[in-house]
């Protein structure tokens, strides 16, 4: 009964098909929507915006992006910090060499760098599948991650190896830079998500999504069906390395506002994305939101708890924490390999039907 | 000879020497892979383990001692007491076999029909809870790890070696290492050992067939979980000579782990099958990645090391997948 | 636009033609022909210089005990192994080496031995996948999918709707497929190679593992198939009452040759086939 069902019959294929059929749903969306664009600026304050919603909301582009390519196609890539890495750089160099161009249009030209790139690297997709092509990736991150170090043109020949985000403006109100407000920087990245995770929903649920999938679940029959692989597997990467990327500028723009590529994109950040696919559900866009959420909040919430409530020392906190994050892979394979997203699919089934078992 | 050929001979023996260090970490994961089909990427962060778990007993540490103290408020970190190496080592095989029983029966036995991603996953989820389990139990400092593996440099071979350098020149030897002799042995010894172990022993004729298929070892009898923790257990004792190989060179650290990920290029050229695959992969890849900084290096500014050997084995993986030794791969719809 | 099927007619679908593929053959008219083709893999002969012909709207049934090579003879047909000898004549034109992406887009789709279904996707899914050939929006417009993107997709699902209603599995049609018991499974498989459209149709052992209802069931199918669309069939079948029943044509294979070519009565009397694979029957 928390799911009033009854007398919604969908009478087009449109109505059927789409992102939220059930209308409760459909409203508690808008409703929150509204309440993340107009009502959390007013509230938003440095801890807030720095510890847990920037993050929170760049990390579910990556996840995103790599639950495109390895959730929806089935192409395993370690090469994820590499790949945020061109896309800060990039947002680097175009930010110093094209000093009036908008920055959303840097951050936007800074993806699509970056899907050139994803495309290169995913050649080898071609050849090699699954376990191998992981190793292939890691190739590219391992040497992405030496590129930007030994080749000073990368960070503009400056003496620390770091690179730094110039101010920048969005209809006049500083996004980059420390001057930027964090309601500014909240919204920049929101706004963000929002249109791409509607870019997402669009890709996967058409014929693009289900060429993926193909690739993923059955790649021989799906070829012999007439999906090629060269298109399905390399949009899957172009269009993964894109959001990537995106949020990499992001990343480095908005959130760090200064990095150095050794430790701001290594290859934890590569496992880190994987994570959040697997435990948020591969294959799932509300997976990837979960699944972000998760590996963000709960360091907050076990360093609030440790270190501020019982008093332990940070470093038991973290050691705990990585125990934890690996219990917690094991757990959701075994038993729920398709992660949060499925166990929230589940909730709502139960939820349909209650109080009535099936 | 000139200096400058002394030079390559010096660069290629000690990237055998690398190498050989890389083939101790190989062999693990060619054991379990043969046997289950999954790559263990835990393998790096066993030794880590291992090597920790052997300094600790060595040295008399309390297990968890950080957490006991936060928890009570306690100032304790040793028990006081020294263990002989040799104790250390045993007992250290035995939690190394207790554990591989634990993963066996908690993560393992669940996640038998799973595809290889997801076991490769699995096992990554493993390493970071290896990772954060070790560190709490023992602290995550950096510790010396010393069994009484003789080390430095051999005086005696570098003064035979300046003896060859041609007349008048600056020759000061060569430096190779007694700590990676030993380890070459070591593994020579192992693999050697492994080998036949795998050809000519009942188990290990069971751990081939366990490795071909699964459920048809099942219909003779040969039962998977045995196996498995077998498997699992030689893998730590691997795990554990790896550890105290590596933690006697550069101390008992984090980095160790990352073993694991150089590992991979070096079973891509061997064969993820290959138990003398894993020795000859990991000394090319130790040569050429020594040759390659000497050589090349310098031309692009350095530290190829950090990318060579992956992207040998991506050559590799698009011209020759399944190495130079391991099966051929053949996809059939 | 809303679909209203009466609930107990099915396949009275006179408005649902599946379109051939334009390729000026007369029903009659060979629309595949193979000559000396060999396979070899390694040192093992799959294929050992087979020749016959598919005539355009038959149903043509591929025998033969196990491992005489039926399998790789379809494989060979739709394009995933190229013959090292022989010739490929398709709709007229000779082939060399088609990729089977390139069969399917002339015409060629197949169920297979161990189905093939994408376990990740729903039946519907798994059926509009058969369309894929035949969608052409790009990747922006499909990123923007309201407008151009989503039209193509109502159109392509409304035939999709349509075979669902042909195969009578509405019922399933947004269960995950892997939940679905086998023979469901093998209707599924069938629907997404129909959904392709396909001027020849090869079917890997239709009815492995199905009960005589089933089997039943499939048989008609497949002859609702050829008869309302014309398609052209080439099945690999075991049991020989059905390939008797259903099949215009047989072709019997053993070790990788030909040993019997013609119609069902012909092969069942051939003294061949009957050592190598039927056997004699003892009253």
């Amino acid at each position: 009964m928390l799911y009033r069902e009854a007398g919604d019959f969908k009478s087009t294929y449109a109505a059927d098909q789409q992102t939220f059929p059930i209308k409760s749903e459909r409203y508690l969306f808008w409703a929150f929507m509204a309440v993340a664009f107009f009502v959390v600026p007013f509230f938003i304050n440095d801890y807030w915006e720095k510890s847990i919603l920037v993050p929170l909301l760049v990390w579910t582009m990556v996840a995103l992006g790599i639950n495109i390519l390895t959730g929806y196609c089935g192409q395993v890539s370690l090469g994820t910090g590499g790949f945020m890495a061109v896309g800060a750089f990039a947002c680097y160099k175009l930010m110093t060499g094209f000093p009036d161009l908008n920055i959303v249009f840097v951050i936007l030209l800074s993806g699509f760098v970056t899907a050139g790139v994803g495309v290169l690297f995913g050649l080898p997709s071609l050849r090699i599948k699954g376990f191998y092509l992981a190793v292939a990736t890691l190739a590219a991150q391992f040497f992405l991650v030496w590129m930007f170090n030994k080749f000073p043109w990368f960070y503009n020949y400056s003496a620390s190896g770091q690179i730094t985000a110039p101010e920048r403006t969005v209809f006049g109100i500083a996004v980059t830079g420390a001057s930027s407000a964090p309601w500014a920087t909240y919204l920049i990245c929101l706004s963000f998500v929002f249109v791409f995770a509607w870019i997402a929903r669009n890709l996967t649920r058409g014929r693009v999504g289900r060429g993926w999938m193909a690739m993923r679940d059955m790649d021989i029959a799906a070829e012999i069906m007439g999906v090629s692989p060269f298109n399905a597997k390399l949009s899957a990467f172009a269009v993964s390395s894109f959001y990537i990327g995106i949020a990499g500028a992001l990343f480095f723009s908005v959130y760090l506002g200064a990095a150095e590529v050794t430790e701001a994109f290594g290859i934890e950040k590569s496992f880190t994305a994987l994570f959040m696919v697997i435990i948020g559900g591969l294959g799932s866009i509300l997976g990837s939101f979960l699944g972000a959420a998760f590996i963000i909040l709960f360091p907050v919430l076990l360093k609030n708890i440790m270190v501020g409530y019982l008093g332990w020392p940070t470093d038991l906190a973290s050691h705990f924490q990585i125990m934890i994050i690996g219990g917690m892979i094991i757990f959701f394979l075994i038993v729920e390999p398709h992660g949060l997203a499925q166990l929230w699919r589940l909730t709502k089934e139960k939820l349909r039907t209650w109080p009535f078992p099936y | 000879m000139s200096p400058e050929f002394l030079y390559f001979v010096e660069t290629v023996l000690n990237g055998l020497m690398a190498g050989v260090m890389y083939s101790l970490v190989a062999l693990g994961f060619v054991l379990i892979f043969k046997a289950s089909g999954i790559f263990n990427f835990a393998q790096g962060v066993m030794a880590l383990f291992a090597a920790l778990t052997l300094v600790g007993l060595q040295t008399g540490q309390v297990p968890f001692s950080h957490l006991i103290n936060a928890i009570f408020g306690t100032e304790i970190h040793h028990f006081g007491w020294t263990l002989p190496a040799f104790f250390a080592v045993l007992i250290t095989l035995a939690i190394m076999v207790l554990f591989a029983y634990l993963f066996e029966a908690i993560v393992l036995k669940h996640l038998v029909n799973q595809e290889p991603i997801i076991l490769f996953m699995a096992t990554i989820g493993l390493a970071y809870f290896l990772e954060g389990f070790g560190d709490l139990m023992w602290g995550s400092d950096v510790k010396i790890l010393d069994v009484g593996i003789p080390s430095g440099g051999s005086f005696w071979w570098e003064e035979v070696t300046r003896t060859w350098a041609s007349e008048g020149s600056d020759y000061f030897g060569m430096y190779i290492d007694k700590l990676d002799v030993v380890a070459a042995l070591v593994a020579v010894v192992l693999v050697i050992a492994l080998t036949f172990f795998s050809k000519y022993t009942k188990m290990g004729r069971a751990l081939r067939a366990v490795a071909d298929d699964h459920q048809a070892a099942q219909s003779v009898g040969i039962s998977l979980r045995t196996i498995w923790v077998l498997v699992w257990s030689i893998s730590g004792f691997v795990a554990l000579v790896a550890g105290i190989m590596w933690g006697a060179k550069s101390g008992v650290q984090f980095s160790l782990s990352l073993i694991a990920l150089k590992a991979l290029p070096v079973l891509i050229l061997g064969g993820f099958t290959s138990i003398p695959g894993a020795i000859v992969g990991g000394l090319i890849i130790g040569v050429g990645e020594k040759l390659a900084e000497l050589y090349v290096g310098p031309l692009v500014g350095g530290a190829i090391e950090n990318w060579f050997a992956y992207v040998v084995a991506l050559m590799f993986l698009l011209f020759r997948p399944q190495g130079l030794f391991g099966e051929k791969i053949i996809e059939r719809v | 636009m809303s679909i209203h099927m009466p609930l107990n007619e099915h396949r009275a679908i006179e408005d649902f033609q599946l379109s051939a593929h334009d390729d000026h053959l007369e029903p009659g008219d060979i629309i595949l022909d193979l000559e000396n083709v060999s396979l070899a893999f390694g040192g093992v002969k799959a294929i050992n210089d087979i020749s016959f012909n598919i005539k355009k709207g038959e149903v043509r049934a591929i025998i033969g005990p196990n491992g005489a090579g039926k399998t790789s003879m379809l494989n060979v047909i739709n394009g995933f192994y190229h013959p090292q000898q022989g010739t490929i004549t398709y709709r007229g034109e000779k082939r060399t080496a088609m990729q089977s992406t390139e069969a399917a887009k002339q015409g060629i789709s197949r169920t297979f031995q161990n189905i093939a279904l994408f376990k990740g996707m729903s039946t519907l899914d798994n059926i509009m996948t058969g369309r894929i050939t035949l969608q052409n929006k790009n990747l922006f417009l499909q990123a923007l999918w309201h407008g151009p993107a989503a039209k193509e997709d109502i159109e392509h699902r409304l035939v999709v709707e349509k075979i669902i209603d042909f195969l009578e599995i509405q019922h399933i049609r947004k269960t995950p497929v892997g939940r679905l018991p086998y023979g469901l499974q093998k209707r599924v498989e069938l629907g997404r190679a129909l959904a392709a459209e396909p001027a020849l149709l090869l079917l890997d052992e239709p009815m492995a593992g199905m009960n005589l209802e089933e089997k039943e069931d499939m048989s008609r199918f497949i002859l609702d198939v050829n008869s309302q669309f014309g398609t052209t069939i080439a099945l690999i079948e075991h049991d020989m009452g059905v390939v008797m029943d259903i099949s215009d044509r047989v072709v019997v294979l053993d070790y990788g040759r030909k040993i019997g070519d013609g119609s069902p009565e012909e092969v069942s009397n051939n003294q061949a086939v009957i050592d190598a694979y039927l056997g004699v029957s003892h009253d």
